[in-house]
């Protein structure tokens, strides 16, 4: 049939989905190869291709960023007989195995499946693992639960197959309160929790992303009451399934949508899906309404050994690079068995949490994570630093991130900057994608390459002073050999003008980024 | 001395403006190399820009396009050789054979929905007088652009209409002559003066030299060749003569069988006109010295002989003629064989002696080549270099300067003499080519993908034999919208350039990843000409060996994937029209 040059206005990951999603894993298995097309349906089952030729990741969806110690050792038990004994801890509250081979898909899904654990919408055009700031149920700022709200809108956005086939994908996570925890404004939709005239309920914003091109979140309401959020959640949802852009994947999130039509017109789409269906818009207010929550400063998110509403202490496991051995993650689930309530938590810095510790038992447990390998203070500091896998497995990768990590980590480890270690974090990602959030971190590293007289090196782009309302400035592009260097150089004149306990960020807004340019390049 | 401040290969650049006109031998060799179609039109014609209005739909801005350059859509669309079609990157990127340029021209030019008005001016009146001798396409050609640039143009014609071989060489049936009529109306419309039936002599030439500002000689070539064949002296007749009489409606009928000797395009359309008028059964053959590859007919036209039973006899050469006492005739040649040639040397023809072929022949035709009429040149011009006379004011262009040749080719040169003489009438060179730059905003968004790049293009269709002979019909029938879009899909449409801004590229390799075909490339060093033209690029395998990521324009499909991949927005699309633009000093 001849073919016209109309303008067709569908990606070929469009014309991939309309030829069917539906893929059988234990035939592909037996034929041991994924085609193209299908790699692209196993998405929505949490399948990507690695870098590696013939290897696998597998995304576990953790709703709301917790599991229980049954389903933890499940998750240790797959990783080490399929996945090379490898576990990952993402930056949205998701775990991962890497070194998957097709023959095994099957397999691991049906073994995680055993206890309640899934691959399913861990990737793919649609609802993504809803998250929830890690403290959520106890923290004394929260002004409402966020994760019984997460857990909620995955099980009732992930029901719905209409949903199935959106644009691109979509992010959603709660924060309890407006301190924004779980960082709403570089998501889809953000929803923090807040009162108003006694109700609890969430401030609902949309259209924030990071990848390519940044945005940052706009208000949608100011207040919708609790009960609505799953309703809203899925009008915005049935918004970006039709008005998202289907032939340029590059430009169809809903950060796009927003930022094209503009939020107004946005408000009415959800607005009238929620008429059409039949929802309450009862109690809604688009203003923002008088709730501004705790201050960033003074979040119990960043004290080391938060203490909840209930009495009892939360305990960090810091997880360098997000990387952990089955074995360790298998003794942490025990661990949370013996000292915490069962449960281990997931947090956006790639960390785990224990929750519900007895204060007499704080220390024991401290010991028992350090006797692991692991630290259990200093999260949220400069030591503290979030990497992507980058060229290690990540096929969009373009440098090796970790070997950054071990040089910067090195370097702020040093007695120099003891005493500002927790004056910022420090986001390392391998390529535009932003799996690590480079421009919301106080120093911020995007992989690139650099041109030479001939050839290429590894390089970065290093933004200072971001936060998830405004993003950071670009302080200049550096080979990885002097990168250490300029890390130096910045903390150094960030010393040097840091006013008593300052975050680097308020700091770079105060002085401005040129100060740490002519910090840097040596200019006068 | 500052700090990471990086040395870094230069920047490869293929233009000397972003926007804009760039009229450097940068911008040109750019241009020519990335459109190769363009670059191999003698006239020079926008061919992607036209067929992708075509794609589009617009047929009546295909048309317009078109007429900038070439005053024949039409005409051409129909019997042009086709030199751009040989050009085509899908001849090296395809197996399906060139983009069918020529049957897009015309079916934009088939397809007009508005009444075309004339092109407009480029410059106001000059006042400058320029008299044309010959109405043909070299001479209108001329006329048009004249009268374009401000002068006020006669066009002088020998025969009672005006089109030279578009009316007199070439037959109906192959061009309809409301087309021509059509075509050339729309000349005179923009101001050009034709007379007919004015048969110009040498002293007549003097005169105008004398009378006008200007005056061009495109005459053509009137003069048949012909050889000796014994036994035939009075009973050959000259090809274009044959053509003339039969196209002026005077030549009704042709005697018993019909030998054609010759190989081309008159050759042929001898051949196929006197299929149409002669004898029921009788035998057309045509009769050439060199092989069928050698011959000018394409493919459709050895098509539509094969389907009107016209034998093509290859590597003979006449003999004698002999009369039997029955009054039948029979043509004796002689096999021959044409000598492995060097290359670019015509090959040489070798007889086998004591060969013979006969062939029934009642009517012989010998269609073997025109000349010039050598007398039209006043006295004394010993030189025409570039069309330039070496008498003042005098030039010549066309057949007449270079002898029988092309149609496109006699626009061509009608085309360019305008512009020279503009440059001696006005003192200066007004009229500059260059390269039109402008970055789009589409997301690279051409509306090709793969799938255009290999499908099957369909024929041309083709009129029943049955129903050829019924009025001097058309044989192609042209293209239908939909064989028509589905032809013009296939264009790489290469006036869209993409490319990589070195310095916001972080080496990524997504484009890589994204793209179709082998289209973008690691580049490890690249070597320019004296120009800044790159002309060799060294590939590298290693990222880190890759000094530049690269878009092979001579692969690219123009599918946009890359521009929208690109996380940095590295990638741009420029679209890139070559063309004359008016001078800005003027």
């Amino acid at each position: 049939m001849p073919k016209n040059l109309i303008f067709k206005r569908r990606s070929e990951d469009e014309d991939i989905k309309a030829s069917g999603m539906y893929l059988d894993f234990d035939e592909m298995g037996k034929k041991g190869v994924m085609s193209s097309a299908d790699s692209s349906i196993a998405k929505w089952y949490g399948i990507y291709k690695s870098r590696q030729p013939g290897q696998h990741m597998a995304r576990i969806v953790i709703p709301g960023g917790v599991v229980t110690s049954e389903q933890a050792k499940n998750i240790a038990a797959v990783s080490e007989k399929y996945g090379q004994g490898i576990i990952n801890v993402t930056t949205r509250q998701a775990l991962q195995f890497h070194w998957l081979k097709v023959p095994n898909l099957a397999d691991v899904m049906r073994e995680l499946f055993e206890y309640g654990n899934s691959t399913r919408h861990g990737c793919g055009d649609v609802t993504r693992n809803v998250t929830a700031c890690p403290l959520a149920e106890t923290c004394p700022a929260a002004r409402i639960n966020a994760r019984k709200w997460a857990r909620k809108t995955a099980d009732v956005l992930g029901a719905q197959r209409d949903l199935d086939d959106l644009p691109r994908k979509f992010k959603i996570n709660y924060s309890g309160c407006r301190a924004d925890c779980a960082q709403p404004h570089i998501n889809c939709v953000g929803l923090s929790g807040v009162v108003y005239k006694g109700q609890p309920g969430f401030k609902v914003v949309i259209g924030g992303g990071m990848g390519w091109k940044p945005f940052v979140a706009q208000p949608l309401f100011g207040f919708i009451p609790e009960a609505s959020a799953v309703d809203v959640c899925r009008a915005v949802a049935l918004l970006f399934r039709e008005h998202g852009d289907r032939f340029n994947r590059a430009k169809s999130r809903l950060k796009f949508v927003v930022h094209r039509n503009g939020i107004d017109f946005c408000r009415d789409v959800v607005l009238q899906n929620l008429l059409s269906e039949g929802k309450s818009q009862e109690g809604f207010v688009v203003e923002d309404i008088d709730d501004e929550g705790t201050s960033y400063e003074e979040r119990p998110l960043l004290q080391d050994t938060p203490k909840g509403t209930d009495g009892l202490f939360t305990v960090r496991v810091i997880i360098p690079k997000g990387e952990l051995p089955f074995r360790k993650f298998y003794e942490l689930a025990k661990l949370s068995e013996q000292y915490g309530d069962q449960r281990l938590y997931t947090s956006n810095r790639q960390n785990l949490e224990m929750h519900g510790v007895e204060s007499r038992d704080v220390s024991n447990l401290k010991f028992a994570i350090h006797n692991l390998g692991f630290e259990t203070d200093g999260s949220f500091s400069l030591r503290d630093i979030v990497t992507c896998v980058g060229t290690t497995y990540c096929p969009k990768a373009v440098t090796e991130t970790r070997v950054l990590f071990d040089r910067i980590h090195r370097l702020v480890s040093r007695d120099t900057y003891r005493g500002i270690l927790s004056s910022g974090i420090i986001n390392i990602t391998g390529c535009p994608n932003s799996c690590s959030p480079y421009r919301i971190a106080d120093i911020g590293f995007r992989g690139m390459r650099i041109r030479e007289e001939e050839g290429s090196v590894e390089g970065y782009e290093v933004l200072l002073g971001g936060s998830q309302t405004s993003f950071g400035e670009k302080l200049g592009e550096f080979k990885l050999c002097d990168c250490e260097e300029v890390v130096t150089l910045v903390l150094d004149a960030f010393m040097m003008v840091r006013r008593d306990d300052e975050f680097l960020t308020r700091c770079v807004q105060r002085v401005g980024i040129e100060y740490f340019r002519r910090a840097v390049y040596g200019e006068v | 001395m500052a700090r990471f401040k990086y040395n870094k290969a230069a920047k490869p650049l293929e233009s000397t403006v972003e926007t804009g006109i760039g009229t450097s031998a940068l911008d040109l060799k750019t241009i020519a190399k990335a459109i190769p179609c363009q670059e191999a039109c003698p006239a020079k014609t926008n061919v992607p820009a036209y067929i992708e209005a075509i794609a589009r739909g617009e047929d009546d801005k295909a048309y317009r396009i078109n007429q900038e350059d070439n005053i024949f859509p039409g005409v051409l669309g129909r019997i042009c050789t086709r030199v751009c079609e040989d050009a085509c990157r899908h001849k090296w990127t395809n197996v399906e054979g060139p983009v069918q340029i020529c049957h897009l021209k015309r079916y934009a030019a088939d397809n007009i929905k508005e009444k075309q008005s004339a092109m407009p001016p480029w410059f106001g009146p000059t006042g400058k007088k320029i008299m044309v001798i010959g109405a043909g396409p070299a001479g209108l050609s001329a006329a048009r652009d004249l009268s374009r640039m401000g002068h006020q143009v006669t066009v002088v014609e020998k025969a009672p209409a005006p089109g030279g071989m578009l009316v007199d060489g070439i037959p109906a049936f192959r061009l309809p002559r409301d087309i021509v009529s059509a075509e050339i109306a729309l000349i005179e419309q923009g101001g050009v003066e034709i007379r007919t039936d004015v048969h110009v002599t040498q002293t007549m030439v003097d005169d105008y030299c004398n009378a006008y500002d200007a005056v061009l000689l495109a005459a053509g070539t009137t003069v048949t060749n012909s050889i000796a064949i014994p036994g035939a002296e009075d009973r050959q007749i000259s090809g274009l003569d044959f053509m003339r009489g039969y196209n002026r409606g005077e030549v009704t009928a042709v005697r018993g069988n019909v030998v054609v000797v010759g190989g081309g395009f008159t050759a042929v359309d001898c051949a196929r006109a006197a299929r149409r008028v002669g004898e029921k059964d009788a035998l057309v053959s045509i009769a050439y010295r060199r092989t069928e590859a050698s011959m000018a007919a394409d493919k459709n036209e050895f098509q539509a002989m094969a389907e009107e039973e016209i034998a093509i006899r290859t590597l003979l050469s006449p003999l004698r003629f002999e009369l039997n006492d029955r009054g039948a005739g029979t043509l004796v040649l002689q096999r021959n064989l044409v000598a492995d040639g060097t290359l670019g040397v015509k090959a040489k023809i070798v007889p086998l002696e004591g060969s013979e072929v006969r062939i029934p022949c009642d009517t012989l035709i010998v269609a073997i080549g025109q000349k010039r009429d050598e007398s039209l040149l006043p006295f004394g011009v010993d030189s025409e270099e570039d069309g330039k006379t070496s008498k003042p004011g005098l030039f010549v262009s066309g057949d007449f300067k270079g002898g029988s040749a092309d149609v496109i080719s006699a626009v061509a040169s009608g085309k360019n003499v305008a512009r020279l003489m503009d440059e001696y009438l006005m003192g200066k060179r007004r009229l500059m080519r260059g390269v039109k730059y402008e970055v789009t905003d589409c997301d690279g968004e051409t509306g090709r993908y793969r799938d255009h790049d290999i499908q099957f293009p369909l024929p041309m269709p083709m009129a029943p034999v049955a129903q050829r002979f019924e009025n001097n019909a058309e044989v192609e029938t042209g293209f239908t919208q939909l064989i028509a879009q589905n032809a013009a899909a296939r264009c790489y449409l290469c006036h869209y350039k993409f490319e990589i801004d070195q310095d916001k590229c972080i080496h990524c390799n997504w484009c890589i990843e994204a793209s179709p075909r082998d289209c973008i490339k690691k580049a490890a060093r690249i070597f320019y000409d004296a120009d800044g033209f790159p002309t060799k690029v060294f590939e590298a395998e290693r990222n880190q060996d890759a000094t530049y990521i690269y878009i092979d324009n001579d692969e690219c499909i123009r599918c946009g994937k890359c521009l929208r991949v690109c996380p940095t927005e590295a990638i741009r699309m420029r679209k890139l029209e070559a063309g004359d633009c008016v001078k800005c000093d003027d």
